[in-house]
């Protein structure tokens, strides 16, 4: 092809499919890159513990009891032959948060919440997560962190 | 042979001038040579304006942090030998690096307080750079990459904070991706990408190594390298306006050419080296080198200070379960931390971003040309006013978050009860 001689500025068809085809491929390279890289790095597979899980049998909790369950981060509440189970998750930050004589507070930022897990006082947008609790046929109390429920539903047994 | 002339000896042996290309320098001309032919010299101008040598003007701030940049890649790359980016290992290599190897505790000493000392220069030389007005025209950009080098800098910390896996490592950087998962749309899945997964834990500490040992020096390296090779493009570093002399009023083809530095001089916009009055400039061998070596002494021996009397704290091994109480970040996030005490959202997001938007478009929407290349310049007071009230409020923020913040981040008063457990105590 003889080259132009500058300043000729009319488009030719070829031209202009050569230019227009050039931009979409190097778009289409540039943006496939992108988006293959970040799905890369975002992992299919996570080695953490499992959400569903057994926190042993009802008898274990004294009546009245509050029990802190550390691996889990989670209190196992029983009253009666009534159980519930609450996140110890401050919904703030993810600090831990601890046991006080009127409810929970967090160490981090300081807040407070109430026995049922309503913010009293201090930064947390919302009140502590109330996990699902149901019994398993060997008659094991069964937590799954992925449902939550309102703070008035019990497993009652 | 006092060692001045062993070392003029040696670069006038057939040996000596096969390395430095240019013996020892004895006249102007070779003083030019000797700056140009040499890979790391040639980084910087053959002359300088006097100006940019005024310790009272620049306060050196970006060549400290530069040299601390270089300590750190250098105590980090010793580092990098003993350390295991695993959760079952970090933490006892820390202990090793303390008790075990010959210098650990002495390299890790360096790495930590160069690092905090380098935000400390950083944060300084941005606002020297405000008060002095040195971001205006032509200079705006390399305003905007000082911004990135500020944030790659913060990043590196951050990334770093978690790597010995102690208690304040696993807490600060737990609430610190938490933050980020408070970000509008985007918060949850740029939290899950960070942290690999949902929780702080192996995936995460295999990610911040790798950002902090490879991606975030990459990209400052590199940004380094673009800020100083602009500083020279746009003029070297920024001055009052001079008047202007007669060859620089003419076109440049005219310039005198019996100069003894060539085009490699030039520079764009309206303050270029050449054409000025020559009784401005002084060769950078030795006027510049000399002042660069001088400083670069007192920096390394500052950090050598810190490290031969004062440790690196090393908490307990992270415990999942218990965070200590209270939880702080380190001491240049605790003004953003006392903010998110009051709103996760207002200080973990909406703020920081408002600052860096405040930070970008500063340069672009501040287009006065007065008062640049001067201190607190009368023309600037309302820029100079503002500024420094929010400097202000971040450090009122920031001591507030360090001195008055005790157990369940309630107010404690320092002087009266014993201050919470901070960094270097």
């Amino acid at each position: 092809m003889n080259p132009k001689p500058l300043g000729d500025t009319a488009v030719t068809r070829r031209g202009f499919f050569q230019l227009s085809m050039g931009w979409v491929a190097g778009t289409f390279a540039v943006a496939a890159t992108a988006i293959a890289t970040v799905r890369f790095l975002v992992p299919n597979v996570v080695f953490e513990p499992a959400q569903l899980f057994k926190a042993g049998a009802p008898e274990d909790y004294p009546d009245g009891s509050i029990t802190f369950l550390e691996d889990e981060r989670v209190f196992v509440l029983r009253r009666g032959n009534t159980f519930r189970c609450l996140s110890a998750v401050c919904t703030h930050l993810g600090c831990t948060v601890n046991r006080s004589d009127k409810g929970f507070h967090c160490p981090c930022h300081g807040s407070v919440f109430n026995r049922d897990g309503a913010v009293v006082s201090g930064p947390a947008p919302r009140a502590l997560t109330w996990f699902l609790v149901t019994l398993s046929k060997d008659n094991r109390l069964v937590v799954d962190k992925g449902q939550n429920v309102a703070h008035d539903k019990y497993l009652i047994l | 042979m006092v060692p001045h002339h062993l070392w003029t000896w040696f670069a006038s042996t057939r040996v000596g001038r096969s390395i430095f290309r240019v013996g020892p320098p004895h006249s102007n001309l070779e003083r030019s040579q000797a700056m140009v032919s040499s890979l790391l010299l040639h980084v910087q101008p053959a002359k300088v304006n006097r100006h940019a040598l005024k310790a009272s003007y620049s306060l050196g701030l970006g060549l400290i942090s530069l040299y601390l940049f270089f300590i750190l890649i250098g105590t980090g790359t010793l580092l990098m030998f003993y350390y295991v980016p695993s959760t079952t290992q970090a933490y006892d290599r820390m202990k090793d690096l303390q008790f075990v190897v010959s210098a650990g505790l002495f390299v890790r000493n360096m790495h930590r307080w160069a690092a905090h000392l380098m935000v400390a220069a950083v944060m300084l030389h941005m606002c020297r750079v405000f008060y002095t007005g040195a971001y205006k025209a032509p200079r705006e950009f390399n305003w905007l990459v000082g911004v990135g080098l500020f944030l790659t800098t913060l990043g590196l910390s951050f990334t770093g904070y978690l790597l010995p896996w102690d208690q304040l490592a696993f807490w600060a950087i737990t609430v610190g991706t938490n933050i980020a998962g408070y970000a509008p749309i985007v918060g949850p899945k740029l939290k899950y990408l960070m942290l690999g997964g949902n929780t702080v834990g192996q995936e995460a500490l295999t990610r911040f190594y790798a950002l902090h040992v490879i991606v975030l020096p990459a990209i400052g390296g590199l940004g380094v390298a673009i800020h100083m090779w602009r500083v020279r493009k746009d003029g070297g570093l920024s001055r009052p306006d001079e008047p202007v002399s007669v060859a620089e009023s003419l076109p440049l083809a005219q310039l005198p050419t019996n100069k003894s530095y060539g085009l490699m001089e030039l520079a764009r916009g309206t303050t270029p080296q050449v054409g000025r009055d020559p009784d401005d400039e002084v060769f950078s061998w030795p006027s510049l080198i000399f002042r660069e070596l001088v400083l670069f002494l007192v920096v390394v021996a500052f950090v050598l200070f810190l490290a031969i009397f004062w440790n690196a704290p090393l908490e307990e091994l992270a415990n999942t379960i218990h965070p200590p109480n209270p939880a702080k970040a380190p001491w240049y996030f605790l003004g953003l931390q006392e903010l998110v005490s009051y709103s996760a959202f207002w200080g973990g997001v909406a703020v920081p971003a408002l600052i860096v938007t405040a930070l970008v478009v500063l340069p672009y929407l501040d287009r006065g040309r007065e008062g640049v290349g001067v201190w607190f310049a009368r023309e600037r007071r309302v820029a100079t006013t503002v500024f420094s009230v929010c400097v202000a409020v971040a450090i009122a923020l920031t001591v507030v978050g360090t001195m008055f913040r005790g157990p369940n981040w309630g107010w404690v008063v320092p002087w009266r009860t014993p201050p919470p457990a901070m960094e270097g105590h």
